[in-house]
């Protein structure tokens, strides 16, 4: 059984269904630690696939005055953070059959056209939580995205290449890979965008309830039912394909399946999913330790994050680094 | 373009003089004094790292000597004077915001990629230390430059000074890494000096000003 093969192609929608199904374990064992730091008992483990059953046999309810926009936006949402995992190592170490039709920045893309739908739908109901959630998701993105950008152009200039698998190869290939400034600097800069873009503390209380402090959680206060369920669903996927990201292109490529066999997409899956609940200890533990930002704080914390991506690229470029 | 990959122990050295350039990022930055005056000690602590480093890769036993006595002095005494003054001033914010993060930030950055293009034009090869760390050096400098240009109170501009040092000291490394000991230690006791006359200036200003800040001293006239 060991030696047996499969096709690229059903690895591929395992990488998929890894992400999918994953995600929401990943979120509820990282809730379950963060409570348990706080003292907590917690939610079981398995609450976010409970909670997901439980909206999608609850009834929907659209706003007054919202168009097909509000109930279609979740499932472009939805469908993005879907196609994001063929494009980036999440079980492999080479690239699958559809994993070169975008390079970093068409997943990047994707990932910013996912969060423009869900802005816009929260934008057409009016309400003004939802609006306020909206537009500074918008703003903070717009900040962030520079970052992003930069981390690209190290990424790109240190493998000569814009694929995260070469990225992931290049890190695996020797020590001095990983020590070079160029790639700390890019892995700590990202790091920092995976802080803002999934809503962790410096930037967003997690599981706050409170709307003025709200940024990505208040775009979705207007959805009910199935396509809130695909909301939630969809941001734990989000968050789980950052974490992949930050993982398997930047810190920690190991562990990956290097051929179609069986036994090493089985071993895959489970490394992926530990990976990415130690990350997850780490933002609670961060969390647990450092106060939300002011509104107008963020900025700060986002020119670091630039900083340090700039830096990354400097460094490279005019030494070598 | 494909530079070639540099080796680890290049590599660690870049990073822990990319680690010196970040405080010194941090200390533009800060507006708690106390939290500049902890990031001064840590950027003095890294260049202690770098020099011990150095030493142990190299095999140069000077080195050892100067990074303890840098230690010494510029992650205990020297923080410890200025933490004293501060305790005494009961001042702990620096007032002045006269440019927006972003600008800072950006300036910074701008200056920062100046002492990079000049430094990286000058193609020095160095035996000891990857020449990368001769930028980044260059880039503290002036960043120290800058810090104690834009902020307006005393600390800082201290501060600034003092930092400007540990800049100017990783490019010793670079440059002379075998320098002989004496030299080094001259330096240093500098720094000592000048620590003593900045406390002395800043208990003489606070004194007088019953403030920090130093924009009253630009009014004056004649």
């Amino acid at each position: 059984m060991g030696s047996l093969n499969l096709m690229p192609a059903v690895v591929q929608a395992v990488q998929v269904l890894t992400i999918l199904m994953g995600a929401p374990l990943v979120s509820g064992v990282v809730a379950k630690i963060a409570a348990g730091l706080q003292g907590r008992r917690g939610p079981r483990i398995l609450q976010p696939y409970y909670d997901l059953v439980k909206l999608f046999s609850k009834e929907t309810l659209i706003p007054d005055n919202s168009s097909w926009v509000f109930l279609i936006a979740p499932i472009i949402a939805f469908v993005c953070y879907l196609t994001v995992p063929l494009l980036i190592p999440v079980l492999t170490t080479f690239g699958l059959p559809l994993g070169y039709m975008g390079d970093i920045l068409g997943g990047g893309f994707i990932l910013a056209l996912a969060g423009f739908s869900v802005a816009l739908a929260g934008t057409e109901t009016r309400a003004p939580y939802a609006q306020l959630g909206s537009s500074r998701a918008m703003t903070f993105g717009a900040l962030i995205e520079p970052t992003v950008l930069f981390v690209v152009f190290a990424a790109g200039i240190i493998t000569a290449t814009d694929l995260p698998y070469s990225m992931a190869a290049t890190v695996r290939s020797s020590a001095s890979q990983i020590v070079r400034p160029a790639h700390i600097l890019a892995a700590l800069a990202f790091f920092m965008v995976v802080l803002t873009d999934t809503g962790r503390i410096p930037v967003e209380s997690h599981s706050g309830t409170l709307e003025f402090g709200m940024i990505d959680e208040g775009r979705t206060l207007e959805h009910s039912g199935a396509p809130f369920a695909l909301l939630k669903w969809g941001s734990a996927m989000k968050q789980l394909i950052l974490y992949t990201i930050l993982i398997d292109v930047f810190v920690a490529p190991w562990g990956l399946a290097s051929n179609t066999r069986l036994i090493s997409v089985l071993i895959a899956i489970p490394a992926l999913l530990v990976k990415a609940i130690i990350l997850g200890t780490v933002f609670a533990v961060i969390d647990n330790s450092f106060s939300k930002l002011r509104l107008f704080k963020i900025t700060e914390f986002l020119a670091a994050a630039f900083l340090l991506a700039a830096l990354s690229v400097l460094v490279f470029y005019l030494g070598g680094g | 373009m494909h530079t070639p990959v540099p080796s680890a122990f290049t590599g660690t050295s870049n990073m822990i003089a990319v680690l010196v350039l970040l405080t010194e990022f941090g200390m533009f930055r800060a507006p708690l004094l106390r939290s500049q005056l902890r990031l001064y000690a840590l950027q003095s602590f890294l260049v202690t790292i770098l020099a011990g480093f150095l030493a142990i890769s190299h095999h140069i036993p000077e080195l050892y000597a100067l990074g303890i006595i840098s230690f010494v002095l510029k992650v205990l005494i020297v923080p410890y004077v200025i933490r004293r003054f501060l305790d005494r001033a009961e001042i702990s914010l620096s007032d002045d915001r006269s440019l927006g993060v972003a600008s800072m930030t950006l300036l910074a950055m701008a200056v920062s990629v100046v002492g990079f293009f000049t430094m990286n034009s000058i193609h020095f090869d160095s035996a000891a230390l990857p020449t990368a760390a001769l930028d980044i050096s260059m880039a503290v400098v002036l960043v120290a430059f800058l810090l104690a240009i834009l902020r307006s109170d005393v600390v800082s501009q201290a501060i600034g000074f003092l930092s400007l040092e540990n800049g100017v000291s990783i490019a010793s490394m670079v440059v002379a890494s075998g320098l002989p000991l004496v030299i080094d230690i001259a330096f240093l006791f500098d720094l000592l000096v000048a620590s003593v006359v900045f406390g002395l200036l800043m208990r003489v200003h606070h004194a007088r000003a019953k403030t920090l800040s130093t924009e009253n001293l630009d009014r004056l006239k004649g």
